[in-house]
């Protein structure tokens, strides 16, 4: 048993999960769906002059405004990527469930773990590299001869590796909190709705500023633009982004450590 | 050789094993008899490194199941079902398992083959009755040719047919040199298989030895079972 293998029989072992197939379409549809939504809203502002009326106007924005949707994505895949083992066979084939069937196969269990950190970011980062350039071409296909001016391709380039960044150590803490609470919904239910719906961190953030230092909140300026982030004082793109990467880390020890204590 | 010593597993306050010992030989088949909840699979998921004894060892070939290298080459097991995840295809599940051990891909249509799920291996695995689940759980025990089985009820689900093959396949086997062990509540179906048995109740080891030894005196194995599990007692006092 290597960790190579570990980790090429996990990635085969989510990339077969229909749920996994289902998380990277979500991301990378999802995505240019709203990079399209908002690049007609800035293509129109453009035409009718109106520039008012958006809060930005650059091709690029759109896709970045778009890439916290992504993230929805990443956490499926995090999710589901530890879920699934505890899932349970249908009562048809028997019972059981398919952690029995992974710690018989590679019984360290920091391999299991580390094996699985590994495909799920791999597999956002495959995710990214065709959701966010996809997303971009279809945002300067929408806006085109209207846009103002060249962007800062450089500038652009590191966004996009920081909405990648963000995408992927998502997935690891939805995957960290995956191995502890062993059982997938919750932690998808709670992670999503985090993330899309009703912000709980950003809630937080009118409590404390030390809500700036939670995890979906510090590394926002990996991506997004100062003045677009609703949060006052957000951390700094590299501040944050340790902030948000010392988040996985702690979190995916705590849960090689109790993988490692719990009976399978 | 699967040998395990003094085992002792307590979850909270309750005693599940209490100084479980047992032996399976290469070239035997070994039948691990025992009502249910008597603790036979907390004493194979031990073996297997899935949970952890409280006291005791369980060794495979004098090592830790934890401790060896590509562990399916070396025992091949099956616990509760196939534990393949329901959305996935059984031919899917196979492949991952070969691929952590690095066992040939070839291998994966030999064992849909031998376990006669050769034109199902691309079905879901949700859709699979119980018996198939049965069939796929042993096609990824024999995925990497170990030299042994450890089985937990498998012959639950299976019909008639179902079962006669997999007496086969486990005499085979055992002539062939392996060692296995099955665990079962089933006496005819152990009686018809196995060289030696263990049997266990609450918990302890009640009697092992080759099954001629352990139903001298008594006219069928389920006699003998009854009388020393006890369990006859505890039904009639029900």
């Amino acid at each position: 048993m290597s960790l190579p293998r570990a980790v090429a029989a996990e990635l085969r072992k989510t990339a077969t999960l229909p749920a996994a197939s289902a998380a990277f379409a979500l991301g990378v549809l999802g995505t240019v769906a709203i990079t399209l939504i908002n690049a007609f809203g800035v293509r129109d502002a453009l035409e009718s002059g109106r520039t008012d009326t958006v809060a930005f106007t650059s091709a690029a924005e759109t896709v970045f405004s778009a890439a916290p949707l992504g993230t929805v994505g990443a956490v499926v895949l995090g999710v589901v990527a530890f879920g699934s083992e505890y899932t349970t066979t249908s009562d048809g084939a028997g019972g059981g469930r398919q952690v029995t069937a992974t710690l018989t196969a590679v019984p360290r269990r920091a391999a299991v773990l580390a094996a699985k950190a590994i495909a799920v970011v791999l597999l956002v980062g495959a995710m990214v590299a065709v959701a966010l350039p996809v997303s971009l071409a279809s945002a300067h296909a929408v806006i085109g001869e209207a846009a103002p001016g060249a962007e800062d391709a450089v500038g652009v380039a590191s966004r996009m590796l920081g909405a990648g960044l963000y995408w992927a150590l998502t997935a690891l803490i939805a995957l960290a909190v995956t191995v502890l609470s062993r059982n997938g919904v919750i932690p998808l239910i709670v992670l999503i709705v985090n993330g899309s719906l009703v912000s709980v961190s950003f809630l937080l953030t009118r409590v404390t500023p030390l809500a700036r230092f939670l995890p979906d909140l510090a590394g926002m300026r990996l991506f997004a633009r100062a003045d677009l982030i609703a949060v006052e004082d957000a951390l700094p793109p590299v501040t944050g982004g340790l902030v948000m990467a010392a988040w996985a880390v702690g979190l995916l020890a705590v849960a090689a450590a109790v993988l490692l204590r719990r009976d399978a | 050789m699967l040998s395990i010593e003094h085992l002792v597993k307590r979850r909270g306050s309750r005693v599940v094993l209490s100084d479980v010992s047992l032996r399976a030989e290469p070239g035997r088949v070994t039948g691990f008899l025992g009502p249910n909840g008597a603790g036979k699979s907390s004493t194979l998921r031990i073996l297997l490194g899935l949970d952890r004894a409280t006291a005791g060892t369980a060794l495979i070939n004098g090592r830790p199941y934890r401790s060896l290298r590509d562990p399916l080459r070396t025992v091949g097991s099956m616990l509760d079902g196939s534990g393949a995840h329901r959305s996935r295809r059984a031919r899917d599940h196979l492949a991952w398992v070969a691929c952590s051990n690095g066992i040939p891909r070839r291998r994966v249509d030999a064992v849909l083959e031998q376990v006669g799920l050769a034109g199902q291996g691309r079905t879901r695995v949700g859709r699979y009755s119980l018996g198939m689940g049965q069939r796929l759980g042993l096609a990824a025990a024999l995925l990497g040719e170990p030299e042994a089985l450890v089985l937990d009820e498998p012959v639950n689900g299976l019909d008639p047919e179902g079962i006669r093959w997999i007496r086969g396949l486990l005499r085979g086997h055992a002539d062939a040199g392996g060692t296995v062990l099955l665990s079962s509540h089933l006496m005819h179906e152990v009686a018809e298989v196995a060289d030696d048995l263990v049997v266990i109740a609450g918990g302890r080891v009640v009697t092992a030895g080759p099954i001629g030894a352990v139903t001298a005196g008594y006219p069928t194995l389920e006699d003998a079972f009854f009388e020393l599990t006890g369990a006859d007692a505890a039904g009639a006092a029900r």
